[in-house]
């Protein structure tokens, strides 16, 4: 069993490197512009006066929303955006593809006639996930420690929240590509799924904030959940999102356990 | 060791699984299991190992129930699937290794030795080996562990002759250590080789099981008469009457004295008789369900 997570933590290790590097990459060039942005930004400031506010509340820089000019205002405006949207795709992929692909390459087969329960071969998976969640987060989480330190402006709290929230934003999306690939087993179509799903639910998230009208959509999409702006102004990710984002992970727990200990497993 | 109840598996209007088979297979017992592809056999071995649950019926493995009870079932079992699909970049040795983590003993001389006997090299990926290769890793892997019942489906697809005979040398000694072997295959010749007794499946139903030395000695005999002057008609003793060239072949059911008897007259150049091989047994049994 302990084998058996190791060789799949390995399995994975090389997609971990190359997302967490990615996603890490993206945040220090994001904050080494910050300097040279900071001298220019009474210009912007000018600029984006011109915009109607329901863009700017889009961005975040509506009222009430993020002031570009403070270190944690321009990663929450332009670093945030990529750490959320690419850590997102990341966990979709992972969560819809490490099951699925052992469905897809038929080597289930070989796991199957082992004597290890079927509950065994989805927590060795589960785990397998959580830690490479986590460990990309430490990494961006030290990254952004180091980055903002030598900005000048470290706030600790705020810099853990920027890394929690995009780790439940993850954790939520490979839950539920976990759980869509016990029922799409071609890793190729469960990947799209996920990955429509990553992409989808954010452009749902800037419909429900330009609409008035469609502002309940706020509910469903979890990038509402870990918005920056609460996160920066207030040093807070809300109760009520914080308990849904929980159920949803919970329920797609729920359905994998349940529907993979009853399916036939046909290669 | 495998006792099965109307075990059934309804995959649904357009797909044959298996309807109502019931057999008892004894331990330390070699069973053949035959039938074309399509006939059900995989679906009969995966559904005992609980990779699709049955649709009705009931089944035990070894007195546990293959479902509550699977994990315990596979500790005991080795498994060599029809088609081998193990993880293409792991080096063959590693993946052995690794599976044999899976139990508590450790098997790594006894690994090596069957490697060794099946001529498998251990340096190689997984994924640049041939079929045959693969088989031989899936054979390594069912026999390491020594388990209590060897489930093959079609073990011998893929192997070259060489290998094949070390196969079923290696199963001779699985035998004598009491092992039960389950032997789904569509090549007769290697059931008639080693199994005690066989089952035939057709169209996912169980039509016939019987002991191999029964079956063998079916009273019907192929002969086959080379005679210029010949001329003899299809009767009851006398079935399926071709002539192939100058020679006469059919089926006799009858005393071979009284076909001796009749044939007297004739100029006779030639003559052979034998044993009907387990492909004719075989394809009567077939045609006779069909006649029904």
């Amino acid at each position: 069993m302990n084998q058996y997570i190791i060789t799949e933590f390995k399995r994975q290790l090389s997609s971990l490197i190359l997302w967490t590097a990615i996603i890490c990459g993206l945040s220090i060039l994001m904050l080494s512009i910050y300097p040279t942005f900071k001298d220019s930004f009474s210009e912007l400031e000018a600029m984006l006066d011109a915009f109607p506010p329901a863009i700017l509340e889009v961005f975040g820089l509506g009222e009430g929303g993020l002031d570009m000019s403070t270190p944690y205002g321009w990663y929450g405006m332009e670093g945030y955006l990529f750490v959320v949207l690419i850590g997102g795709s990341y966990a979709g992929i992972l969560g819809s593809t490490i099951l699925s692909q052992e469905e897809d390459d038929q080597t289930i087969e070989f796991l199957l006639s082992k004597p290890i329960s079927r509950n065994q071969i989805l927590f060795g998976k589960a785990l397998v996930v959580i830690t490479n969640l986590i460990i990309l987060n430490i990494i961006l989480f030290v990254t952004l420690l180091i980055a903002f330190s030598l900005i000048g402006d470290l706030i600790f709290l705020t810099t853990l929240l920027l890394v929690i929230g995009p780790f439940l934003l993850q954790l939520i999306f490979a839950s539920i590509s976990f759980a869509i690939s016990i029922f799409v087993t071609k890793s190729r179509k469960v990947m799209s799924v996920s990955l429509g799903l990553v992409i989808g639910l954010f452009f749902l998230d800037i419909i429900a904030t330009l609409t008035d009208e469609l502002n309940f959509l706020k509910y469903i999409t979890p990038y509402e959940y870990v918005n920056a702006v609460s996160i920066v102004n207030n040093q807070t990710i809300d109760l009520i999102y914080l308990i849904i984002s929980i159920a949803i992970i919970i329920t797609s727990g729920f359905v994998t356990w349940f529907f993979y200990n009853r399916k036939d497993i046909t290669i | 060791m495998i006792k099965t109840k109307e075990l059934t598996k309804y995959y649904g209007k357009n797909a044959r699984g298996i309807i109502g088979v019931s057999m008892d297979i004894k331990e330390g017992e070699i069973f053949g299991f035959i039938g074309p592809n399509g006939a059900g056999k995989s679906t009969c071995v995966r559904t005992l190992l609980n990779f699709i649950f049955p649709t009705s019926g009931q089944a035990e493995v070894m007195g546990l129930d293959i479902i509550k009870d699977s994990v315990e079932i596979r500790r005991n079992v080795g498994y060599v699937p029809a088609e081998v699909h193990y993880y293409k970049n792991m080096i063959v040795e590693d993946f052995l290794k690794y599976s044999t983590d899976f139990y508590t003993d450790d098997y790594e001389e006894r690994l090596f030795d069957l490697a060794k006997k099946l001529e498998l090299d251990l340096s190689r990926k997984v994924g640049d080996l041939s079929s045959g290769n693969k088989k031989k890793v899936a054979i390594v892997l069912a026999l390491v562990y020594q388990p209590k019942l060897l489930i093959f489906d079609e073990p011998t697809l893929g192997l070259d002759p060489l290998i094949q005979s070390v196969f079923f040398d290696l199963l001779e000694k699985e035998k004598e250590r009491g092992a039960t072997i389950f032997f789904s295959s569509h090549v007769l010749s290697d059931v008639q080789k080693i199994c005690d007794r066989v089952g035939i499946i057709k169209e996912g139903k169980l039509i016939k099981v019987e002991n191999i030395e029964d079956i063998m000695k079916t009273r019907a005999k192929n002969v086959r008469i080379q005679s210029d002057d010949f001329d003899l008609e299809e009767n009851e003793q006398i079935v399926d009457l071709r002539k192939i060239k100058d020679s006469y072949h059919f089926t006799y059911k009858g005393k071979i004295s009284d076909l001796l008897k009749k044939i007297q007259p004739y100029k006779i150049e030639d003559i052979s008789i034998t044993e009907p091989t387990l492909e004719e047994i075989f394809m009567h049994y077939y045609n006779k369900e069909d006649k029904q």
